[in-house]
């Protein structure tokens, strides 16, 4: 990855992928046609083919995590589909992440040509997600997509650690999707309480699954103020990462994402190392996929913008 | 050209004249008026333009924000995240000073980028929202000041062939014309008196 973010054209990027995973996609692209929005959907659709590929050769209860797991993609397209829902946007096939109409239970072309977010909801009824509609009363007061999101988010994590807790050695994976619990909840803390959201909806909207970060932490953190974060975190896995995001960093808001995604995906790659014969191997190298995918489109989007080399190799979580 | 080649000597064409001159010079106090007040205009605006130096910088620090949104979420990412900014209207109606039709941009509606979920997609989206309406009043102070400054060259341009050519020109015909018409009062006057001699010495 390193190698290929040295390189300083998409030709080139182009020309290196050939000789990996995505050369099938990408050989077929015409070369004149080839931009960084469509070498993000071939990431992206290469991405999803991973999941399920690893998901149809899994039996019994690990299928079900898996599969379970792999909903992350079908949570973040009905994500988008809120969001222009929300400004009565119009949205298209291309607006979503490339999930098969195989892989999903969710009538996606019916959501895309709803009307506003009742009917979303409404059309959501008979899935997972059918109890979005608790939460339009308060999306309604606060005109939030995030309270929708966040509702995705906890139906997410809540079926992911149900499923989990069928599994017979679940210990390291516990770890992993602890962490991104804990890291997602830090996250939407911090983003909230930087645009002054009252505690309350912020201790409402976070998952409630409380892994390292336990209910009370949680609680202090919404009430206290940012810069007190670091010190309420102190003890925990997180108080370098808080002092990274609050104190070290000069933006905080457009580094945020880039910091809790780099040690998210630090965990998976540490997980994949140390956990050759277990379960978690499975899952930390969907993570380690994930942010491969996510790599390249850093790469090809920084190439397209004339980021600089090191500016670069700086936001690499490889 | 002099004025003594074109002109007809009469008391009408000196009355004329010097109502042209006065009418000329009210026409040169006007356009003097007309230029001071458009100069202050384009100085008003001048301190308005001159705020374009801290807006780059806003902006490329605005540029900066956008590409760590890029960095972090992608094309397709991003542009979901943009899709829950609304709308930002802008009407623009002509205005005239001093008869020069000049642009005013009213923002209608501004944009609302609360309901953005990303923090880094959140931070671009508010930099460049608060940079809008400045852009769109500089905007207007350069496209003001393009218009004002052609008309204030060709204002200046009227002024000084009123102040140079036109009423030099009138001041010199009327003081030919007012010479011609005392030679001619003058000559009369001779004639007279020498015709009143003639008679004078024939009656002797």
């Amino acid at each position: 990855m390193r190698a290929i973010a040295k390189l300083r054209s998409l030709s080139e990027v182009t020309d290196q992928l050939l000789r990996s995973d995505y050369s099938a996609e990408i050989s077929k692209l015409p070369r004149e046609e080839v931009d960084s929005v469509r070498l993000e959907r071939i990431f992206l659709k290469t991405l999803v083919e991973r999941y399920f590929t690893l998901a149809r050769d899994a039996r019994g209860k690990a299928r079900e995590f898996i599969e379970t797991f792999a909903t992350r993609i079908e949570v973040e397209n009905l994500k988008r589909i809120l969001r222009a829902k929300h400004a009565k946007e119009k949205i298209e096939e291309h607006n979503l992440m490339p999930l098969g109409r195989e892989y999903t239970l969710v009538n996606f072309p019916a959501l895309m040509k709803a009307e506003n977010i009742d009917e979303v909801a409404s059309l959501l009824r008979e899935t997972v997600y059918a109890s979005i509609g608790e939460r339009l009363d308060t999306y309604a007061r606060t005109g939030l997509p995030t309270i929708l999101e966040s509702f995705l988010d906890v139906t997410y994590f809540g079926r992911v650690w149900e499923k989990l807790g069928r599994l017979p050695d679940r210990k390291d994976l516990e770890w992993l999707i602890g962490e991104e619990i804990d890291l997602r909840n830090l996250q939407l803390i911090f983003t909230l309480k930087m645009r002054d959201v009252a505690p309350r909806l912020i201790e409402e909207l976070s998952i409630p699954i409380f892994y390292r970060l336990r209910n009370s932490i949680i609680r202090r953190l919404v009430q206290g103020g940012l810069d007190d974060a670091p010190g309420i975190l102190a003890g925990t896995s997180y108080d370098s990462l808080a002092d990274e995001i609050l104190r070290k960093t000069k933006e905080p808001a457009a580094n945020l994402e880039a910091l809790i995604i780099r040690r998210l995906y630090q965990d998976a790659s540490s997980a994949l190392g140390n956990l050759f014969l277990e379960f978690g191997y499975v899952v930390s190298y969907l993570l380690v996929c994930e942010r491969e995918a996510k790599d390249l489109v850093t790469i090809t989007t920084a190439l397209d913008l004339g980021i600089s080399e090191d500016e670069l190799q700086r936001r690499l979580v490889f | 050209m002099s004025a003594s080649g074109r002109a007809a000597v009469s008391r009408g064409v000196l009355l004329r004249l010097r109502e042209q001159l006065e009418f000329t010079k009210k026409g040169q106090e006007l356009l003097k008026m007309k230029r001071d007040h458009l100069a202050s205009e384009t100085n008003k605006l001048l301190s308005k333009v001159a705020e374009r130096k801290r807006l780059d910088d806003k902006i490329m620090q605005a540029y900066k924000s956008l590409k760590a949104a890029y960095l972090s979420l992608g094309y397709s990412g991003l542009e979901s995240q943009a899709s829950t900014v609304s709308k930002m209207t802008v009407r623009v109606r002509p205005r005239s000073i001093m008869g020069v039709m000049v642009p005013e941009m009213l923002v209608e509606n501004v944009a609302k980028v609360s309901a953005v979920s990303s923090p880094s997609a959140y931070q671009a989206a508010s930099e460049l929202n608060g940079l809008m309406e400045d852009l769109i009043k500089l905007a207007e102070a350069e496209s003001r000041i393009e218009s004002i400054a052609y008309e204030l060259m060709m204002t200046n341009r009227k002024v000084n062939a009123l102040e140079r050519v036109l009423i030099p020109g009138l001041l010199e015909l009327i003081r030919y014309v007012e010479g011609r018409l005392e030679e001619e009062s003058l000559e009369e006057f001779f004639r007279a008196k020498r015709v009143k001699q003639i008679i004078r010495g024939q009656e002797s």
